[in-house]
């Protein structure tokens, strides 16, 4: 019993830490157009930075290199986590949003991924280089004396509320005035730009925000999995979440939901229990690449649009004052004619 | 052809006035020295033969290129070199030569998104969500009424990619409506649209021309419908002011003539 929910659990965790990461690109290009192809180093820097807020000073002379180890308390630590990965959306968005079209948007976000993973493999005195971070204090684990089932209940109930939360929220902007500028930009920059409209500040409001999304997720994996190193954020990562996004249905919440769960859970879950082959111990992995590749392609190919398409928003017409007398009147009149010939 | 006037009363009727714009691509001299002014309240016609520089001084006026020299004044005011969006804020809205909607967006939300002021603000979102509540309740409104008088509400809630090429045109200048705008300048509204919709669009904009006092300035090709609604308009060749004058007085004029209207369009347009 207690292995099938520690295994629950863990899915659970992992599903809506992918949840996070997914709606964070929703905000970014399903709303907003945007295309970042490093997803996965804003979770790298959440991650990274809460981390090192958290662990205290590295030891001298036990080989293990790292900045900071402040030893903060878990909340202000992944604050600083998600706060950092806002910041690095920042500053790609001031080389990437001022002036570049989103193809060019594109090509300098894969750059500065590849670039930090470089900088952060080789650079062994920021994060520990290819070793990466390990032993990473748990969230609340000298709150009380928590049995390691116990614990891993409380974490997965902790992402979920983090989950619903975040959710709640992409789900308001969606609605909001600010959403709906966010997906004419989406639609068609310069026209909102002919229109009066900052279309760079609306573009780094979603950049910003949807980087914190993914700072928030990475936040919560260092603290689960209670380490980081490169080798756990590859620019192939950063597909698997827009296949989720791309699966699931762009634009839509609930599509990017059920695409994670699919990509991450169900893929993921299904492929371990293929049988290892000794002499390829990459194949399990490899052959989920593949699966989600498929996936993407299927999903391109028969149901552009995702599974859960974007859903058409319709306004309340209640009328104020007059207005549902003039609507009849001009009706009648058949003017309503003219916008069908 | 007019210049200018310096003379102050005059300059408070000008809306826009254009001076001695230029405007290169590579060794292309798109713009090359144009002049000209547009009085408030008036529609104004921008004619001229295909390559003439009509869509690139929609583009420096509305600030979508920088000009290479010369000046753009809004109500008075340069706005040479401004951004987009900063002219757009100052009440001087363009539409595009190529119908360009929010095609993933209903006509509706076209409508809507269009208005200023929407209280589009992170702040908001976060604090005060009823702020943009409240203002959606208004545009809704104003969106109903605006979609009614150009006959789209039946197609409301259609997405806008799905609308005909005439039906893109009446709601692109719907859209156009929303932002209250003082200057509206429309880059070939009525290319590829039929003669019956062209009627209506004509007076959709003399409409709103003599309802809101929107100044209007049209670049066209359709010279029926520019004789009919521009009380002024101006000829524009190789990138500079050719004629000023109503359609009238630039039929009897030889250079215009030769330049634009050709044998064939003057009998087109019936004179
Ligand atoms: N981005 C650009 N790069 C290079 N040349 C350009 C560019 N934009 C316009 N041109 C050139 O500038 C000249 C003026 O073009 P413009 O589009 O302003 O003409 P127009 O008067 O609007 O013509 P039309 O009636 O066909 O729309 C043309 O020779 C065109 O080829
Ligand atoms: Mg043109």
């Amino acid at each position: 019993m207690d292995i099938i929910l520690g295994y629950v659990t863990t899915i659970l965790v992992f599903f809506f830490t992918y949840n996070i990461f997914t709606l964070g690109l929703n905000i970014q290009f399903g709303y907003t157009g945007i295309l970042n192809f490093t997803v996965i180093t804003f979770m790298a820097i959440g991650g990274y930075v809460a981390g090192v807020l958290a662990m205290p000073k590295a030891a001298a002379g036990s080989g293990i290199y790292y900045i900071l180890g402040l030893n903060l308390p878990w909340p202000i630590a992944a604050l600083g986590g998600v706060l950092a990965a806002g910041l690095l959306g920042y500053l790609i968005g001031q080389i990437a949003l001022k002036r570049l079209r989103s193809d060019y948007l594109a090509i300098v976000t894969l750059a500065t991924g590849t670039l930090l993973y470089g900088l952060i493999g080789n650079g062994t005195s920021i994060f520990d280089g290819w070793q990466g971070l390990f032993n990473v204090p748990q969230p609340f684990a000298g709150f009380r004396t928590w049995t390691p089932l116990g614990y891993s209940i409380f974490f997965t109930i902790m992402t979920g509320v983090l989950f619903v939360l975040l959710w709640l929220f992409a789900n308001r902007i969606y609605k909001s005035p600010l959403g709906r500028v966010m997906r004419a930009v989406r639609d068609d920059q310069d026209v909102v730009e002919a229109f009066g409209k900052n279309t760079f500040k609306v573009r780094m409001t979603a950049m910003v925000i949807g980087s914190m999304y993914v700072g928030v997720g990475g936040v919560l994996t260092i603290a689960y999995i209670t380490a980081l190193s490169p080798a756990g954020w590859t620019t192939g990562e950063t597909f698997v979440v827009w296949a989720a996004l791309l699966v699931g249905g762009r634009g839509n919440n609930f599509g990017a939901i059920v695409g994670s769960f699919l990509v991450a859970v169900v893929f993921n879950e299904a492929t371990r229990y293929l049988p290892q082959i000794p002499a390829h111990p990459n194949l399990i992995p490899d052959i989920r690449y593949v699966l989600i590749g498929l996936a993407v392609i299927l999903s391109v190919y028969f149901r552009p649009q995702g599974m859960f398409p974007e859903k058409k928003n319709t306004f309340l017409e209640v009328p104020l004052g007059d207005s549902s007398k003039a609507i009849e009147e001009h009706l009648a009149g058949g003017l309503s004619k003219v916008g069908e010939q | 052809m007019t210049m200018i006037s310096k003379d102050p009363s005059a300059v408070a009727k000008v809306a826009l006035e254009v001076d001695s714009l230029k405007k290169s691509f590579g060794g292309v001299a798109a713009v090359d020295g144009a002049s000209f002014s547009v009085e408030k309240g008036t529609i104004t016609g921008l004619i001229g033969p295909n390559g003439a520089g009509k869509s690139t001084m929609v583009n420096l006026i509305s600030g979508a290129l920088s000009p290479d020299s010369g000046h753009i004044r809004l109500d008075g005011q340069e706005i040479g070199g401004l951004e987009p969006h900063e002219i757009g804020a100052r009440g001087l809205i363009r539409t595009f030569q190529i119908s360009r909607e929010y095609p993933d967006m209903t006509v509706m939300e076209n409508l809507i998104v269009s208005a200023s002021n929407q209280g589009e603000k992170l702040f908001n979102v976060c604090f005060r969500p009823s702020v943009g509540k409240k203002r959606d309740r208004e545009l809704v409104e104003r969106a109903l009424h605006t979609l009614i008088t150009f006959g789209l509400y039946p197609l409301r809630n259609e997405y806008a990619r799905n609308l005909s090429g005439g039906q893109k045109r009446l709601l692109e200048l719907s859209r156009a409506v929303m932002a209250d705008p003082k200057v509206l300048l429309l880059d070939e509204p009525m290319a590829g649209v039929n003669p019956a919709l062209i009627e209506k669009l004509g007076e959709h904009i003399v409409e709103l021309n003599k309802d809101l006092g929107t100044t209007f300035v049209l670049v066209e090709h359709n010279l029926e419908i520019v004789e009919k609604i521009c009380s002024k308009v101006i000829v524009v060749a190789l990138g500079t002011t050719l004629a000023v004058g109503t359609m009238a007085e630039l039929r009897k004029n030889k250079a215009v003539v030769e330049a634009y209207l050709g044998g064939d369009v003057r009998e087109r347009v019936g004179s």
